[in-house]
C-alpha cells in the first residue's frame, strides 16, 4: 500500500477543455477518499490521470515515493474498476479474476491460490466457472472487484462502481466495500457524485467543481463548513439554499439580509452589499402567515414517508425546505417561513464564506 | 380473289420483289414450305403479288377451352365448400376431400377432352388447307408432290395413305400414339395426315391444376382466421401484407422460381457424367485455391483497421482509410481493366511480363488483385467493430499490465471475434462466387490448363459457351450444395458468436 499525491496537476483536452487545474491532492496510505463533483466536475480525469490512462498536461502524479506521470498504466501497480464491471466476455470469471497476474507472469499455483481467496473474499467462490454473462449483475460487479483486490495493489481506483446497480444492490456492495477497505487497510480513491455514497464511505471527501478542488476535510467537515457556495450547493441531497440577497443596517444594531421575499437577521460586521445566504433545507420551517421571516409561495410538496419536501418560491428565488413526516401544506398555498439563524452560511457575492 | 382458304389465312411472308413475281405467274407456287397464292391486277391477267398459306401450328396442351370450365367450377366450389364448413361449424374434411377429388377429376376430363378437340380441329382445318393447296394451286395437269405438301405443314407428317373415313381416329404409328386423318388430295390420291395428340400432355397440367384444388382449404382457413380475428388485427395484417406483397411477389417470380427451375433443368442433366468430368474438378480446385487469398486480405484488413483505429483524429489515418476505401467502392470490371494494366505493361518490373498470360502465376495474380479490392471493405467492418468494443475493456487490459501486444491477443482480437467471423465467412462466399475478374481479365485462361477457371466462370461456359443449359444448372445446384456444406457449420458459430457478444 502506498499514498498517493497529485502536486499541480492540469489536464487540458484536444480542443482547449481546461478539465483540470492546478490540482493538489495527497491521498494518505491506507486512507478512503471519495472525489464528490456533478458531471464534467474532472474527478473521472483525476482517476484516469492516476492510473495513466490520461498523461496529465503540467504537473505530477506520485505513489509512494515515486513519481509516475509518464510511466504505463500497467506499471503503475494500480487497479482500477469502473462504472460497467468490463469483464472480458471470453473469459470465464476464473480467468478474468486471473487476467491482472497473468499479465504479470506470476506463477500458475499463485494464481490458482489467490484467485481463489479473493473470490472467497468477494462471496463469488461458486461462480468461477460461468461466463460474465450467465452472472447476476450484482455478482459481475464483484467479480470486477475480486479482480482488483486479487493484485493487492499499491491504490485502488474505483470510478463509480456501484452507480449502475438498483438501490438494494448497491447498499449491499457499499457495506462489502468498507468492510474490504478495513480488512486490507488498502488506499482507495472512490470516485461519486452520490451524496450518499460519499457521506457513508469517505474518511475524507474531496470535492470538485469545475476542474478545480474546492475542499478537501471530513463528512462532517464538508457538511457543515462548506469552503465556498458550491460546495455547500451540491453537498448533501438536497443540497443546500443559496439566496441572493443584500445585506444591510437596520439601526440599533440590527442587520438583516433581503433575499427575496425574506428579511433574515444575521450577526455580521462585514454585511454591506450583495451577499449569498445559504441555508439547508432542514434549517427551513414552515409557519403561518407574516410570522416568520418573509412569506412565500408553495410550488411543490413531494412526501417521501419520513419527510416531506416542499419547493418554495421567495419572492422569485427557490427554496427547498424539509419537513418531518408529512407535512400539511399543499400547493399553491401561502406561508410564512422561519429559518434557524444559528446555521446560516453567508457567502460573498464571488462565493468565498464570510466568517 | 381467293376465298376458299381466307380462314385459315395465319401469315403472309415479305412482300416478293419483283423477281420472284415471274416464277409466280409461269406457276411456281412453292416457296419454303409455304403456298403462293398468286394476288391479280384487276383484270385477273397480271400477277402483282401473293399470299402465304401455311396451317396454324398444331395445339400444344390444353387449349382455353379448358379453363372455361375449370375455374368457375373451382371457385363455386371453394365457395360451396366454405359455406358449409362455417353452417358446420366444423371442416368435414370427407366432404371435401371427396368435393376436391370429384373437381380434380373434373377438371382433368375437362382439360383431356378440350385437348383432344384442338388436335382433331386442326386436323380437321389443315386437312381443307392441304385439299385445297393440292387441288388448286398448282399449275394445271401438274401433279403435286407429297414432298411439297409435307413442307407446308411444319408440325406433322405426311405420308401416302389410303381411302378412309373423314373422321379423326387415333392410331399407333411404329409404336408411337398418333392422331390421323385422310385426305383426299386428287383423284384416287390419297395421303394420311399425322400429328402427336395433345391429350398425351393432359396429365402434366393435371399437376398444376391439382393444387388449384388446395384453394379450397386455404380459403376456409384464411376465412377462418378472419372470423376469428378482431377488425384492427386484420386491418394491420392487410396493411402489413401490403408492404410486404410487392418484395414477396418479387422474390417468388425472380429468385424462387428460377431457382425452382434451375432445379428441374438440372435434373434433366447427367450429373455422373459431369462429376467426371475433369473440368468440373478442376473449376472446383481453382476456385478453392483463388479463395485462399481471403484469409490474407483479412489479416491486412485488421492490420489497416487497427492502424487507422489508432490514429482516427490525425489526418494520416484519415488519409489511409479513404485510400483503403477508393477500391471497395469501385466496379469490379474498373478494378479488372486497371489491374490488366498493371499486369500487362508493368508487371512491377518482375520476370516476364504478363502474369495473367503464365498459367502459373494467372491465378496468383488475380488472388493479389482480389486482395487489393477486396480489404478496404473488410477493413471498414473491422473499424466499425473496432469502435463497437467499450473503452472499458482496453482500459481495464492496460490498468492490469496489457500492453499495446498483449492486449491486442488477449482481449482485442477475442473481443473481434464475431466480426472476423463475419469477415472470414462474407470474403469465402464472395470468392466462391467471383466471376467478374476471371471474366475480364482471363476468360479462364491460360487455355491448356485453364488455370484460372473457377466455378461461375464454369457454370457460365457451359451455359453461354456450350449453351448446355441443363449441364451449367447441375452445376450450379452442385456448387451450391457444396456451399450450403461449407458455410452452415460457419454459420453457427456466427450466430453463437453474435449471441455471445
Amino acid at each position: 500500500m502506498a499514498s498517493v499525491a497529485l502536486r499541480r496537476l492540469s489536464k487540458v483536452f484536444d480542443g482547449g477543455i481546461q478539465a483540470l487545474s492546478d490540482l493538489d491532492l495527497d491521498v494518505r496510505d491506507g486512507e478512503l477518499l471519495v472525489l464528490l463533483g456533478p458531471s464534467g466536475s474532472g474527478k473521472t480525469t483525476i482517476l484516469r490521470c492516476i492510473a495513466g490512462l490520461e498523461e496529465p498536461s503540467s504537473g505530477d502524479v506520485v505513489i509512494g515515493e515515486r513519481v509516475v506521470t509518464h510511466d504505463a498504466p500497467g506499471a503503475r501497480d494500480v487497479a482500477m474498476v469502473f462504472q460497467t464491471p468490463a469483464l472480458y466476455p471470453h473469459l470465464s470469471v476464473r480467468e478474468n479474476i486471473a487476467f491482472p497476474l497473468d499479465m504479470r507472469g506470476v506463477a500458475d499455483a499463485q494464481v490458482a491460490r489467490r484467485v481463489a481467496e479473493a473470490a472467497a473474499r468477494l462471496a463469488i467462490a461458486s461462480v468461477l466457472d460461468r461466463m460474465p454473462d450467465q452472472l447476476a449483475e450484482g455478482e459481475r460487479q464483484r467479480a470486477a472487484l475480486a479482480r482488483a483486490v486479487v493484485r493487492a495493489p499499491q491504490a485502488f481506483l474505483f470510478d463509480e462502481p456501484l452507480s449502475r446497480l438498483d438501490a438494494n444492490l448497491r447498499i449491499e456492495l457499499r457495506a462489502e466495500l468498507l468492510a474490504l477497505h478495513r480488512a486490507l487497510g488498502a488506499t482507495m480513491i472512490y470516485v461519486t457524485h452520490d451524496q450518499t455514497e460519499a457521506m457513508t464511505m469517505g474518511q475524507r471527501i474531496a470535492v470538485l467543481h469545475e476542474g478545480r478542488l474546492r475542499q478537501v476535510g471530513t463528512p462532517e467537515d464538508v457538511y457543515l463548513r462548506p469552503a465556498d457556495v458550491h460546495v455547500a450547493r451540491f453537498v448533501g441531497a438536497p443540497g443546500m439554499n443559496v439566496l441572493q440577497g443584500r445585506g444591510r443596517g437596520m439601526g440599533e444594531g440590527g442587520r438583516v439580509v433581503e433575499a427575496g421575499s425574506l428579511t433574515i437577521p444575521i450577526e455580521l460586521n462585514t454585511y454591506e452589499g450583495e451577499l449569498q445566504v445559504g441555508i439547508r433545507p432542514e434549517n427551513v420551517g414552515l409557519c403561518a402567515v407574516d410570522r416568520g421571516v418573509g412569506n412565500v409561495d408553495v410550488l411543490v410538496v413531494e412526501p417521501l414517508g419520513s419527510e416531506t419536501l416542499v419547493l418554495l418560491n421567495a419572492g422569485g428565488q427557490r427554496l427547498v425546505a424539509r419537513l418531518p413526516g408529512f407535512a400539511d401544506v399543499r400547493v399553491g398555498m401561502r406561508v410564512g417561513v422561519n429559518v434557524d439563524r444559528r446555521r446560516l452560511h453567508l457567502f460573498d457575492a464571488a462565493g468565498a464564506p464570510l466568517a | 380473289m381467293y376465298f376458299g382458304t381466307a380462314p385459315l389465312v395465319d401469315a403472309t411472308t415479305a412482300p416478293l420483289s419483283p423477281d420472284d413475281l415471274a416464277p409466280l405467274a409461269a406457276g411456281g407456287r412453292w416457296r419454303d414450305g409455304a403456298a403462293l397464292v398468286p394476288l391479280k391486277d384487276r383484270d385477273g391477267q397480271e400477277v402483282v403479288g401473293a399470299v402465304a398459306v401455311r396451317p396454324h401450328p398444331a395445339p400444344h396442351g390444353p387449349l382455353p377451352g379448358g379453363f372455361g370450365f375449370a375455374f368457375p367450377a373451382a371457385i363455386l366450389a371453394v365457395t360451396v365448400a366454405a359455406v358449409i364448413a362455417f353452417r358446420e361449424r366444423s371442416l368435414r374434411r370427407g366432404a371435401y376431400m371427396g368435393a376436391a377429388m370429384v373437381l380434380a377429376l373434373a377438371t382433368y376430363l375437362d382439360v383431356r377432352w378440350a385437348a383432344r378437340d384442338g388436335t382433331d380441329r386442326w386436323l380437321v382445318d389443315t386437312r381443307r388447307l392441304l385439299q385445297e393447296a393440292a387441288t388448286r394451286l398448282p399449275p394445271p395437269r401438274v401433279r403435286v408432290a407429297i414432298s411439297d405438301l409435307a413442307a407446308l405443314v411444319r408440325d406433322g407428317e405426311v405420308a401416302l395413305g389410303e381411302p378412309a373415313e373423314s373422321a379423326p381416329r387415333r392410331v399407333r404409328v411404329d409404336g408411337e400414339r398418333r392422331a390421323v386423318v385422310a385426305v383426299l388430295i386428287g383423284s384416287g390420291r390419297w395421303v394420311e395426315l399425322r400429328s402427336v395428340p395433345a391429350e398425351l400432355e393432359a396429365p402434366r397440367w393435371l399437376l398444376l391444376l391439382l393444387p388449384c384444388a388446395l384453394l379450397g382449404p386455404m380459403a376456409i382457413l384464411l376465412l377462418r382466421w378472419a372470423e376469428r380475428t378482431p377488425a384492427r388485427r386484420l386491418r394491420e395484417a392487410a396493411i402489413a401484407w401490403g408492404f410486404v406483397g410487392p418484395a414477396a411477389l418479387h422474390v417468388t417470380i425472380f429468385t424462387i422460381g428460377p431457382a425452382l427451375y434451375a432445379i428441374y433443368l438440372a435434373s434433366t442433366a447427367n450429373v455422373r457424367a459431369l462429376l467426371r468430368d475433369p473440368l468440373t474438378w478442376n473449376a472446383f480446385r481453382n476456385t478453392a485455391l483463388y479463395a485462399l487469398y481471403v484469409p490474407v486480405s483479412v489479416a491486412l484488413a485488421l492490420a489497416a483497421a487497427l492502424a487507422i483505429y489508432r490514429y482516427r483524429h490525425h489526418w494520416g489515418g484519415r488519409l489511409l482509410s479513404a485510400a483503403f476505401l477508393l477500391p471497395y467502392v469501385a466496379s469490379a470490371v474498373v478494378i479488372a481493366l486497371l489491374w490488366q494494366a498493371i499486369y500487362r505493361w508493368g508487371s512491377f518490373g518482375l520476370g516476364r511480363p504478363d502474369w495473367l498470360s503464365n498459367a502459373g502465376t494467372a491465378l496468383p495474380a488475380l488472388m493479389l488483385t482480389s486482395v487489393w479490392a477486396h480489404m478496404g471493405g473488410q477493413m471498414l467492418v473491422f473499424l466499425a467493430g473496432l469502435q463497437a468494443i467499450p473503452q472499458a475493456y482496453l482500459d481495464s487490459a492496460r490498468v492490469d499490465g496489457a500492453g499495446a501486444w498483449r492486449g491486442f491477443w488477449r482481449v482485442t482480437l477475442p473481443l473481434l471475434r464475431p466480426v472476423t467471423w463475419f469477415v472470414v465467412l462474407t470474403g469465402l462466399l464472395g470468392a466462391f462466387e467471383m466471376f467478374a475478374l476471371v471474366f475480364v481479365l482471363t476468360q479462364g485462361g491460360p487455355f491448356p490448363p485453364r488455370a484460372t477457371d473457377v466455378l461461375v466462370h464454369r457454370v457460365y461456359g457451359a451455359a453461354f459457351g456450350a449453351q448446355a443449359f441443363a449441364v451449367a444448372c447441375a452445376l450450379a445446384v452442385v456448387f451450391a450444395a457444396v456451399l450450403l456444406l461449407l458455410t452452415w457449420p460457419q454459420l453457427a458459430i456466427l450466430r453463437r458468436q453474435v449471441r455471445n457478444a
